[in-house]
C-alpha cells in the first residue's frame, strides 16, 4: 500500500473545498465541505484494496464534484442555478484537467474569503483552520484552547456571513484592496503565533500550526496579488521564529529560555530561508511591523551566543516596532533588550510610568521582567514581590519552572 | 489452511452512537493503520472484500413474498481470510482497524471448500 505524503488528507480537503467553492459559490460552503469529506471517506474505503490512483488529487476532485452535484440536484430549488453551471462530469469522463496554478489560485481565493473583516478575527481564524487546513472542530478547539461550542459558534457566524453575502470567489479578478491584503496577513500572523507562542505541551501540534501559517503565507507571497514587501517580511519572520522552535524545549518538555537554548539545535536551513525572504522584503519604501519583527528574529538567529547578541540593534528595532504598532508588550521587550545593552537600570527606566496592562495575556511576563531587573539592580525586596506575582500568574508548569530558574539565580 | 468469511455486522443491543465523522487527519491515521495491518497479514488476506451495496433476492415465485430480512441491514461488509484455525482467522479480523467498534462486530465463519 502506497504511503501518502504527510498531511495529504488535510491538505486535499482544503484544496477540494477551495476548488469546489469556486465552482458553486461559497454560499454553498456546507455542502462543499460535506462533499470533500465524502470524497476522503471514499478514498479511505477504496485505496487500500484498489491502490492509490496515479493522480489522487484528480480522483478526489472527481468524486467530490459528483457528490456535490448530486447533493445540489436533490434540492430542486437549485435547479435553475445548476442550469447555468457546467454539466457535471459523468463517472466515465476524465476528471477536469486542473492546472497547478489554478489550484493555487483557488486556495488563495478561499484564503481571502476566510479573512473577511466583517467577522471577528477569531472567526476568520477558525474558518481558515476548518476550510483551508482541514482541521475538525475538535482539533481546532484543542489547538486554540477554546471549547468546541465556541468554535462552532465562530464557524456558524462566519458561514452565516458567507451565505448572506453570497460571496463569490471572484475576489481576485479585481485586485483586493490593500486593507483586504493586510487583513489576510493579520490572520496568518495570528495563526502563526497561536502555534509559536502556544503553551501547548506537544511540540508537534504547535509546529503544525506554524507550518500551516507558513504554507498559506507563502501561497500569498507567490501570487502577484499578495507579493508585497510586507508579505515577504511576514514569511521571513515566520521562518526565523520557526527555526528556533525545537530548541525551546528540553528533552522532558520543559521550557528553555533564550539564554539556555542550544543554538546548534536551531534549524540552519530554515534560518537561511528566512534571511532570503527578509532580503526580498527590503524593497520599496515600506517598513512594516513585520519588517521590524523579522529583523529582530534575524538578529537572534545570527547571534553566536546570548551574550554576543547585538542588543543595541534589537533595542532600537523594538523602538521602531513600538512606533509602528504601539503595545506594552513591545515596550517590555525593548526594556529587556536595553537592560542587556545598557544595564538593568536603563531597562527599568523605560518601564517607569508605564501602566502594567491587566489585559495582557502574558501579564506574568511583565511581573517576571520587573523581578529580573530589580534583582539585577540589587533591589531584593521589590524583586521578591514581583517574583511571587509572576510565579502565581504563570500559565502552566513549564513556564513556572523556567521562571523559577531564571528569577532565583544569584 | 482454511478460508474464513468475515462479516462485519451490526450488534443488536449495543447502542450505536452516531460518531462524529473522522477528521481528515484521523482518516490519514486510519489509512496508515490499515496499511500496517495489511502488511502484517499480507499472506492471509485472500479477498479484502468491501461494503455491500444494493441487491435483490431471487427465488422461486412461491417463496419470494417474504418477509425477508435484508442481508444488507445485518451485514455491512465482508472479507475472506485464510488461517490454520478459527482462532487464527479471528486474530486477523480483530486486528483490522475500524472493523470492531461500538455497535458493530465481526462474525468469522469457516468456509468448507470442497476438496480442500
Amino acid at each position: 500500500m502506497k504511503a501518502l505524503v504527510e498531511h495529504f488528507f488535510r491538505h486535499e480537503y482544503g484544496q477540494l473545498v477551495a476548488s469546489l467553492s469556486r465552482r458553486v459559490g461559497v454560499h454553498e460552503l456546507e455542502r462543499v465541505e460535506d462533499a470533500a469529506q465524502t470524497a476522503l471517506a471514499r478514498a479511505l474505503e477504496h485505496w487500500p484494496a484498489a491502490g492509490v490512483p496515479d493522480n489522487p488529487a484528480a480522483w478526489l476532485f472527481s468524486v467530490a464534484h459528483n457528490a456535490l452535484i448530486s447533493d445540489l440536484r436533490k434540492d430542486t430549488n437549485r435547479r435553475r442555478l445548476l442550469e447555468r453551471e457546467e454539466p457535471p462530469p459523468s463517472s466515465n469522463d476524465p476528471p477536469t484537467l486542473r492546472l497547478a496554478g489554478e489550484m493555487q489560485d483557488d486556495l488563495l481565493r478561499m484564503l481571502f474569503v476566510c479573512c473577511d473583516d466583517a467577522n471577528p478575527i477569531e472567526a476568520q481564524l477558525a474558518l481558515a483552520l476548518k476550510t483551508l487546513c482541514g482541521f475538525s472542530v475538535g482539533e481546532i478547539a484543542q489547538r486554540l484552547f477554546a471549547s468546541e461550542a465556541s468554535v462552532y459558534k465562530r464557524l456558524a457566524r462566519a458561514r452565516e456571513r458567507l451565505r448572506a453575502r453570497g460571496a463569490s470567489l471572484d475576489a481576485l479578478d479585481a485586485t483586493p484592496s490593500p486593507d483586504r491584503r493586510a487583513g489576510v496577513r493579520r490572520v496568518l500572523y495570528l495563526l502563526f503565533t497561536e502555534g509559536y507562542l502556544s503553551s501547548h505541551a506537544e511540540e508537534a501540534i504547535r509546529r503544525e500550526l506554524c507550518d500551516e501559517a507558513i504554507r498559506l503565507a507563502q501561497l500569498l507571497a507567490a501570487h502577484p496579488v499578495g507579493d508585497e514587501p510586507e508579505t515577504s517580511a511576514l514569511v521571513a519572520l515566520m521562518h526565523l521564529h520557526a527555526a528556533r522552535l525545537s530548541a525551546r524545549q528540553d528533552d522532558s518538555g520543559g521550557l528553555l529560555l533564550l539564554a539556555e537554548q542550544d543554538r546548534d539545535e536551531w534549524d540552519a536551513h530554515r534560518i537561511a530561508t528566512g534571511l532570503q525572504w527578509l532580503a526580498k522584503s527590503a524593497r520599496g519604501d515600506v517598513y512594516s511591523r513585520f519588517h521590524a519583527e523579522a529583523r529582530i528574529a534575524a538578529e537572534h538567529c545570527l547571534a553566536p551566543s546570548f551574550d554576543a547578541t547585538r542588543w543595541d540593534v534589537i533595542a532600537e528595532t523594538y523602538g521602531q516596532l513600538e512606533r509602528i504598532a504601539p503595545s506594552p508588550l513591545h515596550r517590555l521587550n525593548r526594556a529587556i533588550a536595553v537592560a542587556e545593552w545598557r544595564g538593568p537600570a536603563a531597562g527599568l527606566a523605560l518601564l517607569e510610568g508605564v501602566e502594567s496592562p491587566t489585559w495582557l495575556a502574558g501579564s506574568y511576563l511583565w511581573d517576571a521582567t520587573f523581578a529580573d531587573l530589580y534583582r539585577r539592580t540589587g533591589d531584593a525586596e521589590r524583586a521578591e514581590r514581583f517574583r511571587t506575582r509572576a510565579l502565581a500568574a504563570a500559565p502552566n508548569d513549564a513556564v513556572r519552572a523556567a521562571l523559577e530558574r531564571r528569577l532565583s539565580s544569584a | 489452511m482454511s478460508k474464513y468469511l468475515c462479516l462485519q455486522r451490526s450488534l443488536a443491543g449495543e447502542s450505536k452512537p452516531r460518531p462524529e465523522p473522522p477528521s481528515p487527519a484521523q482518516m490519514q491515521q486510519m489509512y496508515a493503520e490499515f496499511g500496517a495491518w495489511q502488511e502484517k497479514f499480507r499472506d492471509q488476506l485472500v479477498d479484502l472484500g468491501g461494503k455491500l451495496g444494493d441487491g435483490r433476492l431471487v427465488g422461486s415465485a412461491a417463496d419470494s413474498d417474504g418477509p425477508f430480512v435484508e442481508v444488507k441491514e445485518l451485514v455491512g461488509g465482508y472479507m475472506i481470510v485464510s488461517a490454520e484455525t478459527l482462532e487464527g482467522a479471528i486474530e486477523v479480523a480483530q486486528a483490522c482497524p475500524g472493523l470492531v467498534r461500538p455497535g458493530s462486530g465481526v462474525e468469522v465463519i469457516e468456509i468448507h471448500t470442497p476438496g480442500a
